[in-house]
This record gives structure tokens, C-alpha cells and sequence, in this order.
């Protein structure tokens, strides 16, 4: 079986779902995006963009974040971001800190837009029901408690 | 050149530092590059000015030596991609740059080769070389040989269909393409020209890897190329066999983890020898091939040394690939030996890997090499010993199903590592390439990643992982000197005579160069990305940060 047979097979018994290209992840609006806020408009980035609040249909479900570590290793995401999502060149998933933002919707446009520094669009290749797979995978790592303090002395 | 001479001996005929006055050596001058990725690679010193390139964004930095402090003739910043960065496997590494006819030419980390004006700065020419698409950066020093500029990819971890390119040195257009592996017609081997020493046959570059996995089959080149202008051949180590599970790729597959010797002027393949057939381990053999006259028996050999990835040091002739000696260097577990009769490992059953085996548990070396390509050895004419980093960490080796989605990491592996025997993770040491033995090893508690150079004083210089710039004496591996340098040494010394007839050594500080390696809690410039230690080195981070630093040292 070629690469890309098995891959759609594994998409398919993951998702439970063999069908044609995903819908986009927002709905369309002509409407204008809403107004920032003073105290938005400082972070810059750090807010949801116009266009729809994306929620995830599969939030804090542990069975389908067991099928994203699958989709984790199967979409090669740690190859760059190491087993577990610990980091390798790119970026720790593991640590509660994060570049683009932590919430799921936010996982979610990383991981289907892509973002610089060498992060691929993967949205063309699983669609909006596999990157939602991913990030509840990624958001059910454990985040340890003392990340912040990294200590040497004899306590 | 980069690695000193065409034979790539790292050896510099100066003698005005030597094993009595070492000592003293001081520093003299630094500079911060600005840059935080690993400094690998050296400074090039021609005539009166000094060139550093960084790791990406790979700024041409060009050093006036006859002034005081060092000012800048000018710094030259490339047009180079961030999306290299998340293709680059390990780090975002530069190995250096080579002058030739007034031209310094270097490679980008997105796949461009470059050639600039060495007097003025001007960029000259900008070759599209490797496809960031497909998973191809460039890592590696090009080497020039008349008026051809050799350049590899690197991508092992990507499933490239490896490769070595030549370029026009005036224009930068693409002479002539040679694939590492596939069908002859592609490897530019031809039946009567191509005589390998053992292993051969038509198109065995396809043949020996099952269901056409050569096409993903990695095999790239991100080390070292050496040359021998009397045989008129070039010498390069290809890459890993892609992807990390070897089942799908049930063969040899030749020529990953291979030495390869090419004409320069057309490509033409003449020999190779595959070090690691059916590579398990990722036992890269991208590692620096030394081309030293040696005596073997008794008998006067132009020979080709090399320390492998995998293990073990060779020694072969470098005129037909022939292998005259294999010792391992380091702890090994994947072979007993090499057998010089078929020049093919005997395997340890017990140590192959793949996604039936299992966690396959005990395999040293780790897949980090004993000793790094990235860090290359030197060879000293005088007491006729080779100088080496080595690595003493072990793995276990859990292949896994990979899926080839190009420009994404084609790998497949859960590899954790384990401290070696002794106690110490790395060392320096002299080695006889003649009889395969060890003459003697200075011990380090971190794995040993710089390269080493030696000199006509006698004197053998590296630096190591914590961040120490050492000078040991070359007949005995006693310290001479050492200095603390600001940053974990992955970089290669050299020395130079500067513009007042003195002698200088100079060496980059700057940890990096391979993110397992570094537990990336060495990293501070990113409160976004915070990790704990590795668990067989917990405290790097304790002795050195990431930073860019050009050192010079004099008496």
C-alpha cells in the first residue's frame, strides 16, 4: 500500500469518517469585523479573528484524543515537535506556553493555516474534523507544575 | 577552505604556540554574531580579513584584521527564507564558507548557494540549489575544485531523494546532478567506469532498496567533502536511509551511510563503499573523510580515514574503496566488527530494529553518532595521529510507521538515550589510524561536539558541550590551557597567522546544532517554549545558554 493509501485509511478509521473535503472552518461574512476594544488592542494577535468563534466539537474528549496522538505520530507532528508533543526544533506543546495562542480555536488556525518559521497548512490534507482531532489531542497533554524555575541548588 | 586543505587534515603548519608556551594562550578579541542557533562550522581566514557566516539568517560577517579591534569591512545579509527553519531537522546550522578566485561562497539554510565579492561584499550570484519544498535545507560547506562549487542537501529526516551538485564558479548555473542512490542513470555511474569494491551490479542504488523506497530514501549530504587533485576525486559521506523504520525498505540500501568518490569535472561515480548497509540505526556517515598517506603493514597507502556514526573508524584506499582497517572507537553494540575480507559489519541479530522488533534496547552508539559529522577530526603529519570528539551515549530504538508527506519529517522512531559506560558522556581523544587503536582519551562529562585541530606546535585544540575552549599537548592529551567561553562549543578551531606575524587560534562559542542533544533548556529567548531537562544530561543548562561567539585566542 503506497504512503498516501494507508495515511487515508488511518485518516479514515481515526475519524470514522471517509468523505470528501472537510467545509471551511468559519462561515463567510460580509458584515464588518467587530470593533477592537482598548484593551485588545494591545495583544496584538491574541484574540480570535472576526469571522466566527470556532468551537470544538470534540472538547476535552479523551477518547478522541487518544486518536489524535495517533494522528500526531501518522501527520508526522513529531518529527518537528517531538514524542508527546515535548519539543524537538519545533516548539514544546507540553509546556502551557504558547506562541499562538492555547485555547482550541486558536490550536486550530495554527495548525490548519500553518504559521511562520516553517509550521505547515495541514487543513488541506485532514480537514476541520482532523486538525479538531489534534487539538484536543494536544490540549489533553499534561502541563507540568513547575516549568517556570528550573534549580541546581541542593534544597 | 574550511577544513584547511583539500585532504580536510584540519592541521596548521604553525608552531609559534607550542605544548611549552600554551599556557599563556589568552583571549584576544570577541564578537557577538547576534544570532542564537549552534555555531557550527569556522571562521575562514584569507590574507588580512576574517569571514564568519552564522546560522540562519546566515550573515556574511567580513573581519579587518590589520585594525584594531576588528572592525567590519562590511556584512552581508542574504534574502533567506523563515520557513527553513521548521525544515531543518535540527537546528538551523551553517558549516561554513570557501574563497576561491576572489569569490567566498556559501550555502543558505532554504537551499540557495551564494557567491560574493570578497573585497566589496556584493552579492555575485544566488542559485536556487535545493527544494524547501521537498524537504531539502542546506547545512553543509560547498567545496570548490577549479571551477566547480560542490553542494549536498540535507533532508534524511525529510525522505529526499538525496543528491550532490556541481556549480559553474563564475555564474553559479548547475553543471551537473548526481543522485546518492537510485538508478545508475541518476547516480551517474556508468558500468565501466563505476567500480565499487565490493557490492555492485547494474543500478544497485534501486535494486537494493524493495518496493522503489529509494525514491524517499534520504541518503543526503550534510558534511564534509575532501579532495585528492593526483586521483582528481572528491569524497563525501551520504546520510540516513529514510524513513527510521528499515522494514519498508528491506535491502542494503546503497549508498546511504556510504563514501562516495566522484569526478569532480563531470560527477562521473568511480568507487563508493557503504559503511552501514540497511542502515537501522541512523547511522549517518556524513563525517569528514581525511585523506592522509599512511603506512598499513608496513606498506605506503594513500588512505581515506573516517569516524563513523555508527562506531567505528576506517581506513580505506582511497583509490579503489578497498577497506584496510576497521576498529570501533566507542562503545558499539549494533556489530561485533567489520569484516575486512567482505568490508560488511557482522551484525548483532539482537540489535536490529524495526515496527516488528519491538523497543529494541541497548544500542550503542546512540543515533547521535560516536562522535557528530557535524564535528570533524584532525590529522597531524608529525605524530601521525587522527584527533577526534566522541560521543558515549547508548539508545533504545522504537521504530514506528511513518507516512511520506513531502516537506514534512519522514521518520518514525521513538529513540530515547542512555549514558554509555564510564560515567562520561563524551571525550577528545587520539587514535591511530594505522593499527585501529586508541593512543589516548581526555574524558568529558558532556558529549564531546566540536571539531578538533592540531598544529605544528603539537598542540591539539576543542571545545566542549559546558562551554570550556581546551589546548591539550598532542603526544599526550595533557591540558595545556583552557577558557570558558560563554556558550557550549559546537564549532571547529583554526589558526592563522595574522597581519602582525603572530599566531592566533579561533573558535565560535554557541550551543546548538541538535535539539535532543540540547534538551532546549539551554534556549532562553523564547518564554513560549520552556522544557525541561533531558533525562540522561539534566544539567547542561546549569553550565551554558545559547549565544553566538567568535573567539580569537594569542599568546
Amino acid at each position: 500500500m503506497s504512503p498516501a493509501a494507508r495515511l487515508a485509511l488511518l485518516s479514515c478509521v481515526i475519524l470514522g469518517s471517509c468523505a470528501g473535503p472537510a467545509p471551511p472552518p468559519a462561515t463567510a461574512s460580509n458584515s464588518p469585523p467587530p470593533a477592537i476594544a482598548y484593551e485588545a488592542h494591545v495583544a496584538a494577535g491574541g484574540i480570535a479573528p472576526p469571522g466566527g468563534v470556532l468551537s470544538n466539537p470534540h472538547e476535552a474528549d479523551a477518547a478522541v484524543a487518544k486518536g489524535g496522538a495517533q494522528l500526531f505520530t501518522a501527520m508526522n507532528c513529531d518529527g518537528c515537535h517531538g514524542g508527546g508533543g515535548s519539543g524537538w526544533v519545533g516548539p514544546s506543546l507540553a509546556d502551557g506556553r504558547w506562541r499562538y495562542g492555547g485555547a482550541d480555536a486558536e490550536v486550530f488556525s495554527s495548525i490548519y493555516y500553518g504559521r511562520p518559521k516553517g509550521m505547515p497548512a495541514f487543513g488541506g490534507v485532514l480537514g476541520s474534523e482532523g486538525v479538531w482531532t489534534l487539538v484536543t489531542y494536544i490540549r489533553s497533554l499534561p502541563v507540568p507544575s513547575n516549568v517556570p524555575t528550573e534549580s541546581w541548588e541542593q534544597p | 577552505m574550511p577544513a584547511k586543505n583539500y585532504a580536510a587534515t584540519r592541521y596548521s603548519g604553525l608552531a609559534l604556540i607550542n605544548a611549552q608556551n600554551a599556557h599563556s594562550l589568552r583571549p584576544v578579541w570577541t564578537f557577538s554574531t547576534g544570532v542564537l542557533a549552534g555555531h557550527e562550522g569556522q571562521p575562514l581566514v584569507v590574507g588580512e580579513t576574517m569571514y564568519v557566516v552564522t546560522p540562519w539568517p546566515n550573515v556574511l560577517y567580513a573581519f579587518d584584521l590589520r585594525q584594531e579591534g576588528y572592525p567590519l569591512r562590511w556584512k552581508y545579509r542574504p534574502d533567506v527564507s523563515s520557513n527553513a527553519l521548521g525544515i531543518a531537522c535540527c537546528d538551523a546550522v551553517n558549516r561554513g564558507a570557501f574563497y576561491a578566485n576572489g569569490q567566498i561562497v556559501y550555502n543558505l539554510l532554504d537551499g540557495h548557494s551564494v557567491a560574493v565579492d570578497a573585497r566589496s561584499g556584493r552579492e555575485l550570484w544566488k542559485t536556487t540549489t535545493a527544494d524547501l519544498g521537498n524537504g531539502e535545507t542546506i547545512t553543509m560547506a560547498p567545496l570548490v575544485v577549479g571551477e566547480r562549487v560542490i553542494v549536498g542537501a540535507s533532508g534524511g529526516e525529510f525522505g529526499i531523494y538525496g543528491w550532490l551538485k556541481a556549480l559553474d564558479l563564475k555564474t553559479g548555473r548547475t553543471v551537473w546532478t548526481a543522485r546518492n542512490l537510485g538508478p545508475d542513470a541518476d547516480m551517474l555511474a556508468r558500468p565501466d567506469t563505476f567500480k565499487p569494491p565490493y557490492d555492485g551490479g547494474v543500478d544497485v542504488g534501486a535494486k537494493s532498496w524493495a518496493n522503489d523506497s529509494w525514491k524517499t530514501g534520504g541518503a543526503p549530504v550534510w558534511g564534509w567533502i575532501s579532495y585528492d587533485p593526483q586521483l582528481d576525486l572528491i569524497y563525501y559521506g551520504t546520510g540516513n536511509a529514510a524513513p527510521y523504520d528499515p522494514e519498508v525498505r528491506v535491502g542494503d540500501n546503497k549508498w546511504s551511510a556510504s563514501v562516495l568518490a566522484r569526478r569532480p569535472g563531470s560527477g562521473e561515480l568511480v568507487w563508493a563503499y557503504q559503511f552501514t548497509p540497511h542502515d537501522n540505526w541512523d547511522y549517518d556517515a556524513t563525517g569528514a573523510m581525511v585523506l592522509a598517506d599512511l603506512l598499513i603493514g608496513g606498506r605506503p597507502v594513500k588512505a581515506l580515514v573516517h569516524f563513523d556514526k555508527n562506531g567505528f573508524a576506517y581506513t580505506l584506499d582511497r583509490a579503489t574503496g578497498r577497506l584496510l582497517v576497521a576498529a570501533a572507537y566507542a562503545p558499539v553494540t549494533w556489530a561485533k566488527s567489520v569484516d575486512l575480507a567482505s568490508g560488511r559489519p557482522v551484525i548483532d541479530p539482537a540489535r536490529q530494529t524495526g515496527v516488528s522488533k519491538g523497543k529494541v534496547t541497548g544500542v550503542c552508539p546512540s543515533l547521535e553518532g560516536a562522535v557528530s559529522p557535524s564535528s570533524p577530526p584532525a590529522y597531524s603529519p608529525r605524530t601521525h595521529l587522527f584527533y577526534t570528539s566522541t560521543n558515549n551515549l547508548c539508545m533504545d530504538y522504537g521504530a514506528a510507521h511513518a507516512s511520506h508527506l513531502r516537506g514534512t519529517p519522514y521518520v518514525g522512531a521513538d529513540t530515547p538515550y542512555h549514558p554509555g559506560p564510564g560515567g562520561n558522556l563524551g571525550a577528545f581523544i587520539a587514535w591511530d589510524a594505522e593499527n585501529g587503536r586508541k593512543v589516548w582519551e581526555d574524558k568529558e562529562s558532556y558529549p564531546s561536539w566540536s571539531g578538533a585541530l592540531v598544529t605544528a606546535g603539537d598542540v591539539a585544540f576543542y571545545g566542549t558541550l559546558d562551554g570550556w575552549f581546551k589546548a591539550v599537548d598532542a603526544r599526550s592529551g595533557r591540558l595545556l590551557s583552557k577558557f570558558k567561553v560563554g556558550s557550549g562549543v559546537v564549532g571547529n578551531p583554526i589558526a592563522y597567522r595574522g597581519p602582525d606575524g603572530k599566531e592566533y587560534v579561533a573558535i565560535y562559542a554557541g550551543i546548538g546544532g541538535d535539539w535532543a542533544l540540547l534538551a532546549g533548556d539551554t534556549r532562553s529567548d523564547d518564554p513560549t517554549d520552556v522544557r525541561s531537562p533531558a533525562d540522561y544530561m539534566k544539567d547542561i543548562a546549569r553550565h551554558t545558554s545559547q549565544g553566538g561567539i567568535v573567539w580569537i585566542f594569542g599568546l
